[in-house]
Protein backbone atom coordinates (compact mmCIF):
# COMPACT_ATOMS: atom_id res chain seq x y z
CA UNK A 1 0.00 0.00 0.00
CA UNK A 2 0.82 3.30 -0.74
CA UNK A 3 2.26 5.35 2.39
CA UNK A 4 -0.24 7.92 3.10
CA UNK A 5 -0.84 9.20 6.84
CA UNK A 6 -4.39 11.10 7.64
CA UNK A 7 -4.61 13.46 11.09
CA UNK A 8 -7.55 15.21 11.92
CA UNK A 9 -7.35 17.56 14.16
CA UNK A 10 -10.72 19.59 15.47
CA UNK A 11 -10.14 23.20 16.77
CA UNK A 12 -12.27 26.05 17.26
CA UNK A 13 -13.51 29.51 15.44
CA UNK A 14 -15.94 30.42 18.39
CA UNK A 15 -18.70 29.02 16.93
CA UNK A 16 -20.61 26.09 18.44
CA UNK A 17 -23.15 25.35 15.36
CA UNK A 18 -19.82 24.03 13.48
CA UNK A 19 -17.49 21.23 13.56
CA UNK A 20 -14.35 22.60 12.32
CA UNK A 21 -11.29 20.10 11.60
CA UNK A 22 -8.59 20.10 9.87
CA UNK A 23 -7.45 17.54 7.41
CA UNK A 24 -3.78 16.74 6.92
CA UNK A 25 -2.70 14.06 4.36
CA UNK A 26 0.50 13.03 4.82
CA UNK A 27 2.35 11.17 1.17
CA UNK A 28 0.32 9.98 -2.02
CA UNK A 29 -3.49 9.12 -2.18
CA UNK A 30 -4.33 6.46 -4.95
CA UNK A 31 -6.11 3.94 -5.41
CA UNK A 32 -3.98 0.90 -3.23
CA UNK A 33 -4.99 3.54 -0.26
CA UNK A 34 -8.15 6.48 -0.94
CA UNK A 35 -10.52 3.69 -0.13
CA UNK A 36 -9.59 3.14 3.64
CA UNK A 37 -8.73 7.37 4.43
CA UNK A 38 -11.35 8.07 2.63
CA UNK A 39 -13.68 5.92 5.85
CA UNK A 40 -11.87 8.72 8.21
CA UNK A 41 -13.69 11.50 6.74
CA UNK A 42 -16.92 9.69 6.42
CA UNK A 43 -16.75 8.96 9.96
CA UNK A 44 -16.90 12.75 10.67
CA UNK A 45 -20.37 13.17 9.05
CA UNK A 46 -21.84 10.36 10.84
CA UNK A 47 -20.69 11.51 14.14
CA UNK A 48 -21.55 15.45 13.69
CA UNK A 49 -24.59 16.92 14.48
CA UNK A 50 -23.37 20.33 13.71
CA UNK A 51 -22.29 22.29 10.28
CA UNK A 52 -19.54 20.08 9.42
CA UNK A 53 -16.37 22.53 7.92
CA UNK A 54 -13.01 20.89 6.93
CA UNK A 55 -9.87 22.36 6.25
CA UNK A 56 -8.05 20.45 4.03
CA UNK A 57 -3.81 20.92 4.25
CA UNK A 58 -2.70 19.54 1.55
CA UNK A 59 0.86 21.07 2.09
CA UNK A 60 2.54 17.46 2.45
CA UNK A 61 0.38 15.25 -0.26
CA UNK A 62 2.52 14.89 -3.18
CA UNK A 63 -0.37 13.22 -5.44
CA UNK A 64 -3.43 12.09 -6.07
CA UNK A 65 -5.85 10.14 -8.61
CA UNK A 66 -9.20 10.69 -9.92
CA UNK A 67 -10.99 8.72 -7.15
CA UNK A 68 -9.42 10.73 -4.58
CA UNK A 69 -10.66 13.95 -6.43
CA UNK A 70 -14.28 11.63 -6.22
CA UNK A 71 -14.08 11.59 -2.69
CA UNK A 72 -12.73 14.90 -2.09
CA UNK A 73 -16.20 16.27 -4.41
CA UNK A 74 -18.54 13.84 -2.29
CA UNK A 75 -16.74 15.30 0.76
CA UNK A 76 -18.10 18.89 -0.35
CA UNK A 77 -21.67 17.68 -1.38
CA UNK A 78 -21.75 16.53 2.19
CA UNK A 79 -20.57 19.22 3.89
CA UNK A 80 -22.96 21.88 1.75
CA UNK A 81 -25.61 18.95 2.99
CA UNK A 82 -24.89 19.57 6.95
CA UNK A 83 -24.65 23.70 5.96
CA UNK A 84 -21.32 23.49 6.50
CA UNK A 85 -18.78 23.66 3.93
CA UNK A 86 -14.62 21.93 2.81
CA UNK A 87 -11.47 24.22 2.25
CA UNK A 88 -8.50 22.97 0.62
CA UNK A 89 -5.07 24.69 1.56
CA UNK A 90 -1.44 24.69 0.57
CA UNK A 91 -1.99 22.03 -2.80
CA UNK A 92 1.49 21.60 -4.21
CA UNK A 93 1.33 23.12 -7.86
CA UNK A 94 1.10 19.41 -9.69
CA UNK A 95 -1.97 18.58 -7.34
CA UNK A 96 -3.57 22.29 -7.83
CA UNK A 97 -2.66 21.34 -11.72
CA UNK A 98 -5.16 18.14 -11.49
CA UNK A 99 -7.65 19.47 -9.51
CA UNK A 100 -8.07 22.36 -11.94
CA UNK A 101 -8.37 19.84 -14.60
CA UNK A 102 -11.31 18.17 -13.55
CA UNK A 103 -13.19 21.40 -12.45
CA UNK A 104 -13.07 21.58 -8.56
CA UNK A 105 -11.63 24.84 -8.35
CA UNK A 106 -14.46 25.99 -9.58
CA UNK A 107 -16.88 24.24 -6.73
CA UNK A 108 -14.34 24.42 -3.76
CA UNK A 109 -12.59 27.25 -2.28
CA UNK A 110 -8.88 27.00 -2.37
CA UNK A 111 -6.45 28.83 0.14
CA UNK A 112 -2.58 29.70 -0.24
CA UNK A 113 -2.25 28.97 3.40
CA UNK A 114 -4.39 26.96 6.48
CA UNK A 115 -4.61 30.81 8.33
CA UNK A 116 -6.35 31.96 4.98
CA UNK A 117 -8.65 29.08 5.24
CA UNK A 118 -9.52 29.30 8.64
CA UNK A 119 -10.45 33.32 7.96
CA UNK A 120 -12.76 32.18 5.35
CA UNK A 121 -14.08 29.43 7.38
CA UNK A 122 -15.82 31.98 10.38
CA UNK A 123 -17.52 33.12 7.60
CA UNK A 124 -19.31 29.47 6.80
CA UNK B 1 -14.14 16.18 -29.88
CA UNK B 2 -11.27 14.96 -31.76
CA UNK B 3 -10.93 11.38 -32.76
CA UNK B 4 -10.56 8.48 -30.40
CA UNK B 5 -10.16 5.50 -33.05
CA UNK B 6 -7.24 3.60 -34.19
CA UNK B 7 -4.94 1.19 -36.06
CA UNK B 8 -3.03 -1.70 -34.77
CA UNK B 9 0.15 -1.60 -32.66
CA UNK B 10 2.74 -4.66 -31.86
CA UNK B 11 2.26 -7.03 -29.05
CA UNK B 12 4.92 -8.05 -26.48
CA UNK B 13 5.26 -11.59 -24.76
CA UNK B 14 4.30 -12.32 -21.45
CA UNK B 15 6.58 -12.34 -18.18
CA UNK B 16 6.63 -13.64 -14.83
CA UNK B 17 3.98 -12.48 -12.76
CA UNK B 18 5.59 -10.60 -9.03
CA UNK B 19 7.36 -8.59 -10.52
CA UNK B 20 7.78 -5.20 -12.66
CA UNK B 21 10.82 -5.56 -15.25
CA UNK B 22 11.48 -3.69 -18.30
CA UNK B 23 10.02 -6.19 -21.05
CA UNK B 24 11.80 -4.37 -23.84
CA UNK B 25 13.99 -1.18 -24.32
CA UNK B 26 15.88 0.74 -27.21
CA UNK B 27 17.19 3.56 -28.13
CA UNK B 28 20.13 5.95 -27.42
CA UNK B 29 20.11 9.29 -25.70
CA UNK B 30 18.57 10.87 -29.21
CA UNK B 31 16.92 8.44 -30.64
CA UNK B 32 13.38 6.89 -29.98
CA UNK B 33 13.14 4.90 -26.81
CA UNK B 34 10.84 2.15 -25.99
CA UNK B 35 10.49 0.56 -22.64
CA UNK B 36 7.45 -2.14 -21.88
CA UNK B 37 7.04 -3.40 -18.09
CA UNK B 38 4.89 -5.86 -17.24
CA UNK B 39 2.86 -5.93 -14.08
CA UNK B 40 0.63 -7.88 -12.21
CA UNK B 41 -2.84 -6.90 -11.83
CA UNK B 42 -2.02 -5.10 -8.70
CA UNK B 43 -1.98 -1.29 -7.61
CA UNK B 44 0.41 -1.73 -5.36
CA UNK B 45 2.77 -1.37 -7.61
CA UNK B 46 1.78 1.54 -9.50
CA UNK B 47 3.43 3.69 -7.03
CA UNK B 48 6.83 2.96 -8.71
CA UNK B 49 5.14 3.02 -12.35
CA UNK B 50 4.63 6.96 -11.34
CA UNK B 51 8.04 7.53 -10.24
CA UNK B 52 9.19 5.93 -12.74
CA UNK B 53 7.40 7.98 -15.55
CA UNK B 54 8.08 11.49 -13.93
CA UNK B 55 11.82 10.36 -13.78
CA UNK B 56 11.67 9.19 -17.47
CA UNK B 57 9.28 12.19 -18.43
CA UNK B 58 11.76 14.66 -17.20
CA UNK B 59 14.94 13.01 -18.14
CA UNK B 60 14.52 11.52 -21.43
CA UNK B 61 11.90 13.72 -23.41
CA UNK B 62 12.14 17.81 -23.34
CA UNK B 63 8.80 18.23 -21.53
CA UNK B 64 8.65 20.40 -18.45
CA UNK B 65 8.24 19.29 -15.00
CA UNK B 66 4.45 20.32 -14.83
CA UNK B 67 3.85 17.75 -17.87
CA UNK B 68 6.31 15.15 -16.38
CA UNK B 69 3.10 15.37 -13.38
CA UNK B 70 1.09 15.49 -15.85
CA UNK B 71 1.80 12.49 -17.75
CA UNK B 72 2.40 10.30 -14.22
CA UNK B 73 -1.52 11.12 -13.70
CA UNK B 74 -2.29 10.22 -17.50
CA UNK B 75 0.11 6.47 -17.13
CA UNK B 76 -1.87 5.97 -13.37
CA UNK B 77 -5.56 6.43 -14.65
CA UNK B 78 -4.88 4.07 -17.78
CA UNK B 79 -3.10 1.55 -15.61
CA UNK B 80 -5.41 1.78 -12.72
CA UNK B 81 -8.58 1.40 -15.66
CA UNK B 82 -6.57 -1.51 -16.79
CA UNK B 83 -5.96 -3.48 -13.64
CA UNK B 84 -9.53 -2.79 -12.35
CA UNK B 85 -11.95 -3.27 -15.62
CA UNK B 86 -9.53 -5.01 -18.05
CA UNK B 87 -8.00 -7.38 -15.83
CA UNK B 88 -8.75 -10.79 -14.00
CA UNK B 89 -7.37 -12.23 -11.03
CA UNK B 90 -3.59 -13.86 -12.29
CA UNK B 91 -3.20 -11.71 -15.25
CA UNK B 92 -0.90 -8.60 -16.17
CA UNK B 93 -1.22 -5.62 -17.53
CA UNK B 94 1.50 -4.20 -20.24
CA UNK B 95 2.93 -0.55 -20.21
CA UNK B 96 5.42 0.74 -22.74
CA UNK B 97 6.25 4.63 -23.18
CA UNK B 98 7.45 5.31 -26.04
CA UNK B 99 9.51 8.27 -26.11
CA UNK B 100 10.55 10.32 -29.24
CA UNK B 101 12.89 13.31 -27.53
CA UNK B 102 12.19 16.81 -28.31
CA UNK B 103 9.04 15.41 -30.30
CA UNK B 104 6.17 12.99 -28.02
CA UNK B 105 5.68 11.16 -25.60
CA UNK B 106 3.23 8.03 -25.78
CA UNK B 107 1.94 5.31 -23.52
CA UNK B 108 0.42 2.44 -24.19
CA UNK B 109 -1.39 0.40 -22.05
CA UNK B 110 -2.86 -3.54 -22.46
CA UNK B 111 -4.69 -6.17 -20.86
CA UNK B 112 -6.18 -9.48 -21.36
CA UNK B 113 -10.11 -8.67 -21.08
CA UNK B 114 -10.72 -10.51 -18.44
CA UNK B 115 -11.86 -8.27 -16.29
CA UNK B 116 -15.95 -8.49 -14.63
CA UNK B 117 -17.27 -6.56 -17.57
CA UNK B 118 -14.69 -6.90 -20.51
CA UNK B 119 -14.89 -3.72 -22.83
CA UNK B 120 -13.45 -3.89 -26.12
CA UNK B 121 -12.37 -0.82 -27.99
CA UNK B 122 -15.72 0.17 -29.35
CA UNK B 123 -16.95 -0.05 -26.21
CA UNK B 124 -14.00 2.73 -24.52
CA UNK B 125 -15.03 5.01 -27.29
CA UNK B 126 -18.41 5.04 -26.53
CA UNK B 127 -17.58 5.34 -22.51
CA UNK B 128 -15.83 8.43 -23.24
CA UNK B 129 -17.74 9.85 -25.79
CA UNK B 130 -20.93 9.74 -23.04
CA UNK B 131 -18.43 11.16 -20.13
CA UNK B 132 -17.37 13.85 -22.50
CA UNK B 133 -20.98 14.83 -22.78
CA UNK B 134 -21.28 15.25 -19.10
CA UNK B 135 -21.57 18.30 -16.95
CA UNK B 136 -18.23 17.09 -15.42
CA UNK B 137 -19.32 20.05 -12.51
CA UNK B 138 -22.92 18.50 -11.58
CA UNK B 139 -21.21 15.07 -11.39
CA UNK B 140 -21.62 13.30 -8.11
CA UNK B 141 -19.96 10.02 -8.66
CA UNK B 142 -16.67 9.08 -6.69
CA UNK B 143 -15.44 7.27 -10.67
CA UNK B 144 -15.33 8.54 -13.82
CA UNK B 145 -13.06 11.59 -13.74
CA UNK B 146 -9.90 9.50 -14.41
CA UNK B 147 -10.02 9.30 -18.51
CA UNK B 148 -12.35 12.05 -19.77
CA UNK B 149 -11.35 14.71 -17.62
CA UNK B 150 -7.33 13.67 -17.03
CA UNK B 151 -6.08 11.43 -19.77
CA UNK B 152 -8.01 12.94 -22.69
CA UNK B 153 -7.40 16.91 -21.47
CA UNK B 154 -3.89 16.40 -20.89
CA UNK B 155 -2.64 14.27 -24.27
CA UNK B 156 -3.15 14.92 -27.87
CA UNK B 157 -4.19 11.63 -29.32
CA UNK B 158 -6.43 9.03 -27.23
CA UNK B 159 -6.73 5.62 -29.14
CA UNK B 160 -8.39 2.50 -28.28
CA UNK B 161 -7.21 -0.86 -30.15
CA UNK B 162 -8.88 -4.29 -29.95
CA UNK B 163 -5.53 -6.53 -29.74
CA UNK B 164 -4.12 -8.62 -32.81
CA UNK B 165 -4.87 -11.33 -30.74
CA UNK B 166 -7.97 -10.58 -29.79
CA UNK B 167 -7.23 -11.16 -26.03
CA UNK B 168 -7.36 -7.73 -25.22
CA UNK B 169 -8.08 -3.69 -25.00
CA UNK B 170 -4.59 -1.69 -25.87
CA UNK B 171 -4.89 2.19 -24.79
CA UNK B 172 -2.73 4.43 -26.42
CA UNK B 173 -2.10 7.80 -25.62
CA UNK B 174 0.13 10.70 -26.48
CA UNK B 175 1.38 14.36 -26.08
CA UNK B 176 3.65 16.04 -28.66
CA UNK B 177 6.22 18.44 -26.88
CA UNK B 178 5.26 21.09 -29.65
CA UNK B 179 1.39 21.14 -27.98
CA UNK B 180 2.82 21.12 -24.52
Amino acid sequence: MTKITTTIEPISLGDELKDVRIVKFDGQLDETNVDIEAQKIYQIFTESKKKVVLIFDLSNLTYLNSKSIGYISDWNSKAIESSGKIFVACAHDNVMDVLRVVGLTNIIDFHLTVEEAKLSAMNV
Amino acid sequence: MRPVSGDGSTQSKPHAMGMIRPAQTSGDQNSEARITLTLPRNAYFMSGIRDFTLQMVMNMTGFSEQWAFRFQSVVDELCNNAIEHGSGPGTEIKATFISKPNESIEILVEDTQTGMVPRTAEDMRKILKDRLSEDHLQSTSIRGRGLAQIVYSWTDELKFEDREDSKGLRVRAKKYLSKS
